[in-house]
């Protein structure tokens, strides 16, 4: 049963956009002259434009039929179909600090994304994450403090 | 040898004993590597002395290896692609219940490579830190190039893709205040870019959040296998004729490879699987568990990780995702590798180094009685692991400085680590890119400002021309191969 080819074009769009930029950044820059004889614009332009190139490469590899291979890793089969909502669940993990590290603090944070993920992995137990994901949370907040890592206020909007 | 000195105080060598424990462990773990481990661990050392941070990183470096190869062994689950080949002959061991045996030959033949290679740093690497003296910025410029192109085109399975993740991480690190002018670029306005993208931050959500959501969503729920130490004692005479040959060889091909540039545990691990294969005297057992094909492997990945301490600290230049970490903690603390760190921080390097070896000893004495040990770490559930990763990637992420912007930053390329798994693409390019290219274009404005703009200043010396010359050679040569391949018919 041979694979289905996959043509993730929006990644090769995607690559351009990133390219071009950089490059039109880059040429807002100055280019050339000063001190150093080449401006901090030059390699940001070349950087830019040489990505948009491989975008380019890219688009055509895909659209001759490149293939491409998920990555083998430990507890991931990689010819498994992709669960999406457990992909959702995980980066919602990843995500939900931006809304709560500020105002909630790291160890609520720490419960909501240790909760999210174990969810992301198949976890039914909610209550028991959360509780064993704020322990870990209040753990690293204490531990990591007293060895010197500033981690922020503990529970920012009750001002501790 | 006053390193020696240093790295016998008891504080440190309780360092060198944590390390090791830390990085066993980890590289026992799935999903974390030795890297990852460094990088997180990177907010803690802020407040302990360089020497111990470092003595520190070289036993998470060596313990990471040693899990790794533990796992390969007993669970067919190689950590990381330098355990690949002790994969396929030591689990066929450890199913036919010769797994002490194959542990006993990684541990010995990994301890032998270790210390053989750490000699050949001792005195390969000041002699080419003298040479780094000569070097002009032209020749630097040439010789990250070459880096940089074997670093993307080696590893991975397409050169477009290895480019492109290249090009990436230089994208990434031209974030934030020119050096040389002072002039904000691609900053969006955003004060918090500034100060540019933290390695670490890209590191830590390439490796773990990217790592996570990857699992996460193609998740397979079967427990691991895990084949019983039962049977056989530990080596007998046989094993170790056998094997010490292999360990020589492996280590041969491992540190003068893990050496160069090109860095990477494949290329000497496969190397050395073959030639075992070739040379040895009962080749049909070859697939079945041949105790040289673990022999061999393991020896030549350890050398090959020990190999790339040296481009790291005598030229200042990371060869993989490992010494990039490395490289980004030398210059937390104001050091930078380089000729220039043999001679200013002596007693550092040194102490370093001979932590190496002490590291070793501990490794080869810790690991083989508390294996059962560390295999036990395997039975923690598997969402609970990942779940407690994402954890101490945001201690590592926010630790830094409670940055919103380095949280966003963790997202978005935590989703980008994801694809990047997806479809492909190696991740390790990104790094090098990140924290090599804005030393490479220092050194190119350096070179040209110096030649009055004239680009054939790049050119002007000998070095600089022989290593672009290995730069294109390493970008044309799959074509250069394919070419004569057809040629040949």
């Amino acid at each position: 049963m041979t694979p289905k080819t996959r043509r993730p074009w929006w990644l090769g769009l995607v690559i351009v956009a990133i390219g071009l930029l950089w490059f039109f950044q880059g040429r807002s820059l100055p280019q050339l002259g000063g001190y150093a004889a080449l401006g901090p614009g030059f390699f940001v332009t070349a950087v830019g434009g040489l990505l948009a190139v491989f975008g380019v490469i890219l688009l055509v590899q895909i659209a001759r039929g490149e293939k491409f291979e998920p990555q083998e890793s430990e507890d991931a089969q990689s010819d498994a179909q992709t669960s999406w909502p457990s992909l959702l669940w995980a980066a919602a993990g990843a995500a939900v600090p931006l809304l709560t590290m500020q105002p909630l603090g790291f160890p609520l944070t720490a419960m909501a994304s240790f909760a999210m993920v174990t969810r992301a992995f198949g976890s039914r137990r909610v209550l028991l994450d959360c509780v064993i994901g704020l322990f870990l949370g209040i753990v690293c907040w204490l531990g990591f403090s007293r060895l010197g890592v500033n981690l922020g206020q503990a529970l920012p909007f009750a001002g501790w | 040898m006053t390193g020696f000195g240093v790295a016998l105080h008891p504080v440190n060598l309780l360092w060198a004993l944590l390390g090791s424990v830390l990085g066993t462990a980890i590289g026992v773990l799935p999903g974390i590597g030795p890297a990852l481990t460094i990088a997180l661990l990177l907010p803690v050392t802020v407040q302990i002395a360089p020497t111990a941070a470092f003595i520190m990183f070289a036993g998470v470096l060596y313990g990471a290896m040693y899990g790794g190869s533990t796992t390969s062994i007993l669970l067919n689950t190689p950590g990381e692609s330098g355990s690949m080949m002790t994969a396929l002959e030591g689990n066929k061991m450890a199913k036919a219940g010769r797994g002490a045996a194959a542990l006993a030959t990684a541990a010995i033949g990994s301890f032998v490579a270790g210390t053989l290679a750490t000699l050949g740093i001792t005195f390969f690497a000041p002699l080419v830190a003298e040479l780094a003296f000569v070097f002009t910025a032209a020749d630097y410029f040439a010789l990250m190039v070459l880096s940089l192109m074997s670093v993307s085109v080696v590893l991975g399975a397409s050169r477009v893709r290895g480019l492109i993740s290249l090009l990436l991480g230089l994208a990434l690190g031209v974030v934030g205040i020119d050096a040389q002018t002072g002039q904000a670029r691609l900053t969006f306005g955003s004060p918090a870019l500034l100060d540019g993208v933290e390695l670490t931050v890209v590191l830590v959500s390439l490796f773990a959040v990217g790592e996570i959501m990857y699992v996460a969503s193609r998740y397979r729920s079967m427990p691991p296998q895990i084949n019983p130490l039962s049977g056989g004692a530990w080596m007998t005479k046989e094993d170790w004729k056998r094997s010490w040959k292999p360990w020589l060889r492996g280590t041969a091909f491992g540190f003068p490879i893990g050496a160069l540039p090109t860095g990477g545990t494949e290329i000497p691990t496969f190397l050395s699987y073959t030639v075992e294969r070739k040379l040895c005297k009962h080749p049909d057992e070859f697939g079945h568990g041949a105790i040289e094909g673990v022999a061999g492997p393991e020896a030549a990945n350890n050398a090959a990780a020990a190999g790339i301490l040296v481009p790291l600290l005598t030229l200042g230049l990371p060869t993989s995702a490992t010494a990039a970490i490395l490289l980004a903690a030398f210059q937390s603390y104001g050091l930078q590798p380089g000729p220039f760190l043999f001679s200013n921080s002596h007693d550092l390097v040194w102490a370093v180094i001979a932590s190496l070896y002490i590291g070793n000893i501990m490794l080869l004495v810790l690991n083989l009685p508390l294996v059962g040990l560390w295999v036990r770490l395997l039975l923690i559930p598997r969402p609970y692991l990942y779940a407690g990763i994402l954890v101490f990637a945001m201690v590592g992420i926010w630790g830094i400085s409670t940055s919103w912007m380095d949280l966003l930053i963790m997202f978005v390329i935590g989703l980008a680590g994801y694809v990047m798994r997806v479809y492909d693409f190696p991740i390790a390019p990104v790094l090098i890119g990140l924290i090599l290219g804005p030393m490479a274009e220092t050194q190119l404005r350096r070179a040209l400002a110096i030649g009055n703009g004239d680009p054939m200043a790049l050119v002007a010396d000998p070095l600089s021309i022989v290593f672009l010359g290995l730069a294109a050679i390493v970008l044309l040569l799959p074509l250069l191969l394919r070419r004569i391949k057809a040629a040949a018919g």
